[in-house]
């Protein structure tokens, strides 16, 4: 018990370094109703069209590229993949991955505004 | 066999072993801690939820004797030898009772201790010292001593067991954020305020990991309360940057 308490307070202490990396992807996909793998084409497309990928993803190595978007820009991504939002090994070894927030997706679902 | 008769057989185990213990049940201050918190909190303690085929019972160090006094009152359980504080079942229809120490007063309170005892020894879990007394449920003429939600929620989401046990600690928290209220999740906030950072910190890397967990039978399914465990994840972080 007295282990698992040093290992704790190691990871608070690591939670803006590298090892805090997990956390903050973690964090990312809580914030994720969706996921969708795209090609590095899509993923080229989004950032010449000013869609800045989150920091996260480059703390990896090699980096990703992940992106939020509004599900109407989803639309506009010939080529993609739906995968649930878990930590399995299809997500983690994608390179650009698209995320829809919660709300914007229970909007569009409903046919309101986000 | 089906899921219902699972489900109606478990809830009468359950209630019957509670039945059994009705003596030490009354005394003062102890209450069921742990999984079978949220299936008593259903309504007609449904008891939908299978984690574990015990029940635990918080004793406060505190009534410690009053509570062994009562021990032999006690029906159809018989200690056990390799283990003092697990009590299990004589009959059929009843499940294993696991007593736990619960200090939330003492100069200790928040250590994890052991009370050597022949009759009765008491392993104290520092995080129980959360658990505040609730509302005591009437089932079936039965009165069952609970704890409210939000400190059960808190002491859940800091787990540190890893694995499949870690993962049901968690669902165990879904489940009792699925029964609470908004004074619950007031309550919940206020304590979480009250804890040091690192278990903070461990509270909400616990709410991130229940947002990413796999649907479980007989349990709630975290895929579909993600947006409920995402918002109360918001809330917490925003406690981190009030003055």
């Amino acid at each position: 018990m007295r282990e698992q308490s040093i290992i704790r307070a190691w990871e608070y202490r690591q939670r803006s370094t590298s090892k805090g990396v997990w956390h903050r992807l973690r964090r990312t996909l809580v914030n994720a109703a969706e996921a969708w793998i795209i090609d590095e084409e899509a993923a080229d497309m989004l950032e010449a069209r000013g869609r800045i990928p989150l920091l996260v993803g480059y703390e990896f190595d090699p980096p990703k590229r992940l992106f939020f978007l509004a599900p109407e820009d989803l639309g506009t991504i010939p080529r993609r993949k739906q995968v649930p939002v878990r930590l399995h090994s299809e997500l983690l070894l994608a390179r650009s991955v698209v995320f829809l927030p919660h709300r914007a997706v229970s909007a569009a679902a409903s046919g309101g505004a986000p | 066999m089906l899921p219902i008769l699972i489900e109606v057989d478990f809830r009468t185990r359950l209630l019957q072993t509670l039945r059994a213990i009705a003596p030490v049940l009354q005394e003062p201050g102890v209450m069921v801690a742990g999984s079978e918190v949220p299936n008593l909190l259903e309504p007609d303690a449904r008891s939908s939820l299978v984690v574990s085929q015990d029940v635990d019972i918080a004793v406060p160090v505190d009534r410690h004797a009053a509570v062994k006094s009562r021990l032999g009152e006690m029906k159809g359980l018989a200690r056990s030898e390799e283990e003092p504080s697990v009590w299990l079942p004589r009959e059929a229809g009843l499940i294993e009772v696991n007593f736990i120490g619960w200090d939330s007063r003492s100069a200790r309170a928040g250590e994890t201790y052991v009370i050597e005892d022949a009759e009765l020894p008491l392993l104290v879990f520092g995080h129980l010292s959360l658990l505040r007394p609730g509302l005591m449920r009437e089932i079936e003429n039965l009165r069952i001593p609970l704890p409210r939600p939000a400190g059960l929620m808190l002491e859940k989401l800091m787990t540190d067991r890893s694995g499949e046990k870690g993962d049901r600690d968690l669902l165990v928290a879904l489940a009792l954020l699925l029964v609470s209220d908004e004074n619950d999740l007031m309550e919940f906030e206020a304590q979480y305020r009250g804890v040091n950072p690192d278990l903070r910190y461990a509270v909400r890397s616990g709410l991130s990991t229940l947002s990413l967990l796999e649907p479980r039978l007989a349990m709630p399914d975290p895929t579909r309360h993600r947006l409920l465990v995402a918002d109360l994840l918001a809330r917490l972080e925003r406690t981190e940057s009030d003055p």
